[in-house]
């Protein structure tokens, strides 16, 4: 759903109002519940940063397409015959109508069905009815009677970006080190390609966007937020169920942790907002130290590939959630993706895929499609905890008694190193470096 | 067709399931399945595939009984205060199939209220219910929601 506010009715907080809201320990409430802050983040954030909108594996052949969204706009991204991916603004330029209602497809052509302008998987308009009733220098060439483009479009290892910035900095500047995370993902693949799965989750929540983001790295909250899980997961007996090989029991017992596995995990931050955490959920089925036999057969056929060496170190990396600001979320380990779209300042959309690690056996697939439903799913028995707090922060947040949100835990323990910073104990860093970049963005003037 | 008497039993065997989860007895109704019992709901319509397509639950007794205990004992975030639902039953199909099962259709509604939200649920059932002692067991229960694939919002207590 689109943001109906006209931005012309409200007035932009000035650099100086949004430097105010960010203190070394703390932040305003402002953050999370002004409008008019949430439209400066529409502009500055989602509108100039690189976003991701697509996957190529959805775009294999000319015609396919998926309808997403790019800052305010609804965006359909396609592939054109001439084998390019465009994305164009959902809207048919004769009345303005919404043109495709689908969420993904193939389409040869895009029909308007109020007055049947036709348009090309290019944007481009092929046809209109009745073409003598147009004036004579009605031009089906001119870019106002075609579906509004949008020019720049970037492909890291088929995962595609999109922004309304006229001159963005290179993709992978922006991504900097997180493209480790996206090569490490398409790297797990024996074929070395990885396509998402047809099926994922949508969940929406009342609640600003960020919440989510931090919330992906913030490593004190599982043994409390989920405790409800962990504890009757830990009196189940083991390998109860036959379904799953215990995957679903032993990941709702990842989250009871104490102060051991709070020192082990490691969160790292860097300058562009990006965070990830190390060393955590190391257990599961799918994991690196798994020797299984479904596990074996996936190591040696990633080892014929990549020569054992190779294999080994892909394996290795052990990143639980990897968040590449402004809003996306990569589990390479576990195959997971997740995207937070903000559809107002207190309402946001999180969409949850898994990929298929091609040349890995069906079984690799049938486990991370079992990693979506355990976490992810709208009835999942930890991910439904979570957007239970982000909603009561949202409602705490409302109202102007108690203005500000403390994130200073582990303030004076974390180490700044030459890409970033590096947590000391259970740190609320990712969270200051996520305001840190957020400050930057926000009162960076012209793009 | 089966005969009167069966009918009549599936239908209050379902009626009588409506109740535990209405009742909160989440135990209760856990008793009905099966050991190997699974209940499933799917993500997409007309879904076959619970391995290689996302599924909104699969889970079987093992893990069913992990939710129930969630459900009752820990108090979980989403559940406070606990919801109270309505759950109606209709439409209701019964066929006799392999080995003794039956296979039962019906219709339903769920209405959720908890604290100032109601949410409405509304599909398909389809069970597979085999004969145990005078009653039934569920070997599978599948709940097609009308909206499986839509946009959701946290679901707690079981359809
Ligand atoms: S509004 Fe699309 S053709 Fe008229
Ligand atoms: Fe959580």
């Amino acid at each position: 759903m689109m943001n109906g506010k006209d931005k012309a009715t409200v007035t932009a907080p000035t650099a100086e109002d949004i430097r105010a809201l960010v203190q070394p320990n703390r932040v305003h409430r402002r953050a999370y519940a002004d409008p008019a802050v949430f439209e400066l983040e529409m502009e500055r954030i989602f509108s100039r940063l690189w976003i991701y909108v697509a996957h190529e594996s959805q775009l294999k052949k000319s015609g396919d397409f998926v309808r997403t969204r790019l800052a305010h706009h609804e965006v359909l991204v396609t592939r054109s015959d001439d084998g390019r991916i465009n994305v164009l603004r959902n809207r048919c330029p004769h009345r303005g109508a919404r043109l495709c209602m689908s969420e993904r497809g193939t389409s040869r052509l895009f029909s308007c069905p109020y007055h049947a302008w036709v348009f090309r998987p290019d944007g481009s308009l092929s046809s209109v009815p009745h073409r003598k009733s147009y004036p004579a220098e009605f031009d089906l060439n001119d870019p106002l009677n075609q579906m509004q483009r949008f020019e720049q479009i970037a492909v890291y290892r088929g995962f595609v970006f999109a922004t309304l910035n006229p001159n963005p900095e290179p993709l992978t500047t922006h991504l900097g080190e997180m493209t480790d995370v996206i090569d490490n993902l398409v790297d797990r693949a024996p074929d070395g390609e990885i396509e998402m799965a047809d099926s994922s989750f949508s969940m929406e929540y009342r609640g600003n966007w960020k919440l989510h983001m931090e919330n992906a790295n913030d490593i004190f909250h599982p043994s409390f937020v989920h405790s409800s899980s962990v504890m009757p997961a830990r009196r189940a007996p083991a390998n109860a169920s036959i379904l799953d090989q215990d995957q679903t029991r032993e990941m709702l017992m990842a989250n009871g942790f104490g102060y051991e596995e709070w020192e082990g995990i490691q969160l790292n931050g860097l300058a562009a907002g990006h965070t990830y955490m190390t060393n955590f959920y190391n257990k599961g089925v799918l994991s690196n130290q798994q020797t299984d036999p479904v596990i074996a057969r996936y190591r040696a056929a990633l080892a014929a590939r990549l020569g054992e060496d190779k294999a080994n170190a892909v394996l290795g990396m052990n990143r639980f959630n990897n968040i590449i600001y402004p809003n996306l979320i990569i589990n390479a380990q576990y195959q997971q993706m997740r995207v937070v779209t903000p559809l107002g300042v207190d309402r946001s959309l999180v969409r949850i895929f898994c990929f298929r690690l091609k040349g890995a056996p069906d079984e690799m697939f049938h486990r991370s499609i079992r990693f979506l439903t355990t976490l992810g799913s709208p009835a999942s028995m930890i991910l439904s905890d979570d957007v239970e707090m982000l909603e009561r922060c949202q409602q705490g947040l409302e109202r102007d008694d108690g203005p500000w949100v403390d994130f200073s835990r582990g303030l004076g323990g974390d180490r700044a190193e030459a890409a970033g910073a590096v947590s000391g104990l259970a740190s609320e860093m990712p969270m200051r470096v996520q305001f840190q970049a957020w400050v930057n963005y926000l009162t960076a003037e012209a793009a | 067709m089966l005969d009167y008497q069966t009918q009549r039993r599936i239908e209050s065997f379902l009626h009588d399931e409506a109740k535990l989860l209405d009742g909160g007895d989440f135990e209760g109704w856990l008793k009905l399945y099966e050991p190997q019992g699974i209940y499933w709901m799917p993500s997409q319509p007309g879904q076959t595939d619970p391995l290689n397509v996302a599924s909104i639950v699969y889970e079987d007794h093992g893990i069913l009984s992990i939710r129930v205990q969630r459900l009752l004992e820990e108090r979980a975030l989403v559940l406070t205060p606990m919801p109270r639902t309505t759950h109606l039953v209709s439409n209701i199909e019964a066929q006799s199939g392999e080995d003794g099962d039956y296979t039962v259709q019906a219709a339903f509604v769920c209405i959720e209220h908890q604290a100032d939200k109601q949410r409405i649920y509304s599909g398909r059932h389809t069970y597979h219910l085999a004969l145990a002692d005078d009653s039934f067991r569920i070997r599978l229960k599948r709940v097609d929601l009308v909206n499986c694939d839509g946009t959701h919002v946290p679901m707690a207590i079981p359809l």
